[in-house]
């Protein structure tokens, strides 16, 4: 049964890593300026962050979809989230008007506020699955049950 | 040999086998995470250098005439207020802050008490399948390189009046270069500056410095140099305020 769930905790977070960085991947200035918007980094990290970071979403993804290094994968989508969770956090306690450029977009949104409290709460349950992976990560149909399978 | 000593080296063999597979199995898993964990640098670094090579930001553009850093200037030099004021063709708050304020703000333009200083930016290209946005943008530029701020100023009226829908095909060249003529721009100057797209690496940078100026979205509006409001009604408030 938990591999079950743990591979629906797979497929979930996995499908919205991949979308999310997909979205994003094609438009590094626009990535740039999302990252920029949230005034949290020094701008000597801001564009290898914003250049880096849809393509690492997009890797958590797909080993996320294909269940192999599950447990790492899973450590990379937790600290992200709690990165993003932490980011948008700041942005609403600042009082920030920013689009939180999950799905690409970013910058300035005139009813950001209102969308802070939905895209954290998405992001805590993105990171609760996250963790279920990291605690339980043999799950059904994933490549790591193939690829590291005890033969002794 | 004894039966005890018989059964005791067939477990010790059967041990040290069993020993030999599961260093063999710890070896393929080591060499198979190493292998995983090598493509994902490498995709990783290829990512980087080709997002790199993707964001054209700050390369080297030529600068519509008369225009000032970024910003292209509208109205008396000597007038006792400036607007700064970002927009991107295809932001529809930007067309909701026009018909709100645009009547007007001409107006004191035109009797010299507000300079206004447009930050025309682009990054909303993906709302029409034929770049709306950027082409636009460059037009604006292309009248104003051409024909200077008061075409400019006109085209900009225009553009926002016909601005198309998120989603749709937006104007094509051939009628941003009508409208350019009608504004005041000769066609033949302005003709090959928007079809070639002179000033888009132009309008790549202004929205690049928008960015480093912690300008988040458009329209943002400054008054000598202050933010006008939080939202967008409280701008529009601000502005009509300013002008009454």
């Amino acid at each position: 049964m938990t591999g079950w769930i743990g591979l629906l905790a797979r497929l979930v977070t996995g499908g919205v890593w991949l979308v999310a960085g997909a979205l994003k991947v094609t438009d590094p200035a626009g990535s740039v300026r999302a990252v920029r918007a949230y005034d949290l980094l020094p701008e000597a990290l801001v564009q290898p962050v914003g250049y880096l970071l849809p393509a690492l979403e997009i890797l958590v993804g797909l080993l996320l979809l294909l269940g192999l290094l599950t447990r790492p994968a899973a450590v990379v989508s937790a600290v992200l989230f709690v990165a993003f969770i932490a980011g948008i956090g700041s942005a609403w306690s600042r009082g920030l008007q920013i689009d939180c450029g999950c799905f690409g977009g970013g910058g300035f949104d005139e009813n950001a506020a209102d969308d802070y409290p939905w895209e954290i709460a998405r992001d805590v349950g993105l990171l609760a699955l996250s963790v279920w992976l990291i605690a339980r990560p043999r799950t059904r149909w994933s490549l790591d049950s193939v690829l590291f399978r005890r033969t002794a | 040999m004894s039966k005890k000593a018989a059964q005791r080296s067939r477990a010790e063999r059967a041990a040290s086998v069993m020993a030999e597979q599961a260093a063999r199995e710890r070896r393929r898993n080591l060499t198979i995470t190493a292998a995983v964990v090598g493509v994902v640098i490498v995709v990783l670094v290829v990512a980087f250098l080709a997002s790199q090579a993707g964001d054209t930001s700050g390369d080297a553009a030529e600068a519509p005439n008369g225009v000032d850093g970024y910003a292209v200037p509208v109205g008396a030099d000597d007038a006792p207020t400036t607007l700064t004021i970002f927009e991107d063709p295809q932001c529809p708050i930007c067309r909701d802050f026009e018909d709100a304020v645009g009547d007007q703000l001409a107006t004191a333009i035109e009797a010299g008490e507000v300079r206004v200083e447009y930050r025309i930016v682009s990054f909303l290209d993906d709302a029409s399948p034929n770049e709306y946005s950027s082409r636009a943008a460059n037009a604006l530029m292309a009248v104003q390189d051409s024909a200077g701020p008061e075409a400019f100023a006109a085209l900009h009226t225009t553009l926002f009046a016909n601005q198309p829908e998120e989603g749709t095909e937006g104007p094509d060249d051939e009628q941003l270069v009508a409208w350019a003529v009608e504004a005041g721009a000769t066609e033949s100057d302005v003709r090959p500056l928007i079809e070639d797209g002179a000033f888009d690496q132009f309008v790549v940078n202004a929205t690049d410095q928008m960015s480093r100026d912690g300008v988040t979205g458009t329209p943002t509006v400054l008054i000598d140099g202050e933010p006008a409001g939080d939202t967008p009604a409280a701008t529009v408030q601000a502005v009509l305020e300013l002008l009454a």
